[in-house]
């Protein structure tokens, strides 16, 4: 300004500048309203419609797509044969039938970001942080929850009466061959909430998984399949549990009284959110005897701005949303 | 076997995949060609699907024919690409000067792609793909246009042509024909990002390919059959050599050519059809890229009517002025 009379002109930035710029009083700007809408257009409790496929990979037991957005994940269960008698340690008889899954470490889940499905995730380089946190989050939420019954995974055998067994016993059954489930979980889109999409496309791909018939064939000595399709069997997952995830947008600093900061919590939150949002609660609900959805597994991390009352709340929509996913899961 | 620390690993055992029982009374069909020699499968091209990438594109060709009996072992094979584009992007401070764009193909298989559960880390065979569409893509991109820049082209293979035809067991001896499929799909596939992403092109790339059959066998033709895009499960243990082509049909070039096995004589021929089977596949390929620009251009017009108007759908105004 030379003269300092003529005014500058006005920088005029799109929006899309203006969330890449200061994402975080983007974010707030949208929030603060007296109806806060977020900037991809959902109201704060709203989370995204999930759409899902299964039976779309051929060499799988079991797969399901889904989607949740713009994220999308693919899921296949494969599933192989672990002699007895090759486990170093076998478990004592006295080991109970919840713990012998994860004990013999029967389900191998892992999941795989590093697919291109977003510029954070690069191949090229070991799995990172996230990626490993995530395959053990659903190998934990797999075990704990008891999922898989132990007895679906047996392929059992009827030893024939020998001399030396006493007349009156009856014929011995011994389990000879567990199977073992690798459930391969591979992101392709990834915009956000990658937890509760991946642990979807994992249920949906077990529900879907089915196993051949099997037999111990004592000439052979090797565990022989049949390659019919009607001589199949299912898993049975009579109780799924659903996660929900909510991001937690804080005003709050350092600097600041904590009274001062304004706190919003978001449902299933997106890409642009999750990288401004520090704070994240995870709540896994799954079916009592009400119908209301109990929780199993309640997670939180980063930050401190949500209290008791917006927890509580949390649960309340996770409780909801596992309600509503019950519909999505048994339709299809 | 190694353990790899960073995954979550089979049981300590170690576990195989199932062995399945012949079946008595069924006596298995091999899946035949039904299509011409000269008649390329049905493709599926589609551009734009993750929308967190620059450009990304997914390739498919679906099964030929339904399964014949309700078995588990499938008795035809599939193909499915997913591929996303990831730049131009600045190349790390550390990086050397480059005046060129820097361009990086990776090709993963997903561990469910194929009959044998395949492992996270890339192979051999996978690595030696990447190298192959490098060379493809690279003749292509107008590289002089983005100096001090990087661009990563990730392909996964969701599910792989088979390498042969399994008789419905468990077990595939492979003579590695399929991946020859895999690397004409990945090459277009890549093309079709490429130019989703933006990047500047001479002209669309696209795979093609063709292999010599039954070679030696009928006694009319010593050399045997020159055919279009082969699936080794409909010519188990016939085909004698294959080729692939990365075809840019209007500057009519070749960009990268892989032939394996003995073509014998035939080897003109042979890359003669497989430049056909590129030139069939770009028609879908421009197909594809005309669809998405149109859609481009489709939105644009409809942002452009909405910003004309008053701007309160979405609760906030989108414009902040700033005054200096």
């Amino acid at each position: 300004m030379a003269n300092g009379t003529a005014k500058p002109p006005g920088l005029a930035f799109s929006r899309e500048t203006f969330a890449k710029l200061t994402p975080g009083p983007f974010l707030q700007a949208h929030l603060q309203q007296p109806e806060p809408i977020r900037p991809n257009g959902r109201s704060l409790d709203a989370f995204r419609t999930p759409t899902i496929h299964t039976g779309s990979l051929s060499h799988s037991n079991g797969s399901a797509v889904v989607r949740l957005g713009d994220t999308a994940i693919v899921c296949g269960v494969r599933a192989e044969i672990l002699l007895a008698s090759d486990i170093p340690h076998p478990p004592g008889e006295d080991t109970s039938e919840d713990d012998l899954v994860e004990r013999l470490g029967l389900l191998v889940p892992n999941v795989e970001l590093s697919t291109g499905c977003s510029p954070g995730h690069l191949p090229g380089n070991p799995p990172s942080t996230v990626a490993q946190a995530l395959s053990y989050r659903i190998l934990s939420l797999l075990h704990t929850s008891n999922l898989i019954n132990a007895d679906d995974l047996r392929i059992l055998y009827t030893e024939p009466a020998s001399e030396d067994d006493l007349p009156d016993e009856g014929s011995k059954v011994v389990t000879k061959a567990f199977w073992a489930l690798y459930i391969d979980v591979l992101c392709i889109a990834l915009d956000g909430n990658p937890f509760d999409a991946a642990w979807a496309a994992v249920i949906s791909a077990l529900k879907s998984t089915q196993l051949p018939k099997a037999w111990w064939d004592p000439d052979r000595e090797m565990i022989l399949c049949s390659p019919l399709a009607t001589e199949t069997h299912g898993l049975r997952l009579d109780d799924i549990p659903v996660a929900s995830t909510f991001a937690v947008f804080s005003t709050g600093s350092a600097l600041k009284q904590r009274s001062e900061a304004e706190s919003w919590v978001l449902a299933d939150p997106d890409g642009f959110e999750e990288d401004v949002c520090s704070e994240t609660v995870t709540a896994v609900a799954r079916s009592d005897d009400g119908g209301v959805g109990s929780i199993t597994r309640l997670e939180k991390s980063g930050g401190g701005a949500i209290g008791k009352a917006a927890m509580g709340r949390c649960v309340h929509m996770a409780q909801q949303r596992w309600r509503e996913w019950q519909g999505v899961l048994h339709g299809g | 076997m190694q353990t790899d620390r960073r995954r979550l690993n089979a049981p300590p055992g170690g576990t195989a995949p199932p062995v399945f029982a012949a079946l008595p009374d069924t006596k298995l069909q091999r899946p035949t060609r039904s299509r011409k020699p000269d008649e390329h499968r049905k493709l599926f091209l589609r551009t734009g699907i993750v929308p967190s990438a620059s450009g990304s594109a997914y390739y498919e060709i679906p099964p030929q024919q339904q399964q014949q009996t309700a078995l588990l072992v499938p008795q035809h094979s599939s193909l499915k690409i997913t591929c996303t584009v990831h730049g131009p992007r600045p190349l790390p401070r550390n990086a050397a000067f480059s005046p060129n764009l820097l361009l990086s193909a990776h090709v993963k298989f997903a561990p469910f792609a194929t009959r044998n559960r395949r492992g996270y880390v890339r192979d051999a065979s996978e690595r030696d793909l990447g190298a192959h569409l490098e060379t493809a893509l690279r003749g292509v991109v107008i590289g002089e246009r983005f100096p001090k820049s990087g661009c990563e082209v990730v392909l996964t293979v969701l599910e792989g042509e088979e390498d042969g035809w399994g008789a419905g067991g468990a077990e595939v001896k492979g003579e590695g024909w399929g991946i020859m499929t895999v690397l004409a799909g990945c090459i277009t596939a890549a093309s079709a990002a490429l130019v989703d992403a933006g990047i500047d092109c001479v002209d669309l790339v696209s795979g093609g390919v063709a292999a010599v059959i039954d070679a030696g066998r009928r006694g009319d033709q010593e050399d045997g059959v020159v055919i279009l895009d082969p699936a080794p499960s409909e010519h188990d243990g016939e085909i004698g050599a294959a080729c692939v082509v990365a075809y840019l049909k209007s500057r009519d070039e070749v960009t990268e050519l892989w032939i394996k096995g003995d073509a014998g004589a035939q080897v003109q021929i042979l890359i003669d059809e497989a430049v056909k089977a590129a030139s069939l596949v770009r028609a879908v390929l421009a197909d594809a890229v005309k669809d998405a620009v149109e859609a481009k251009i489709g939105e644009a017009e409809d942002d452009a009517a909405t910003t004309g108007l008053a701007k309160e759908g979405k609760g906030k105004s989108k414009e902040v002025v700033m005054t200096g």
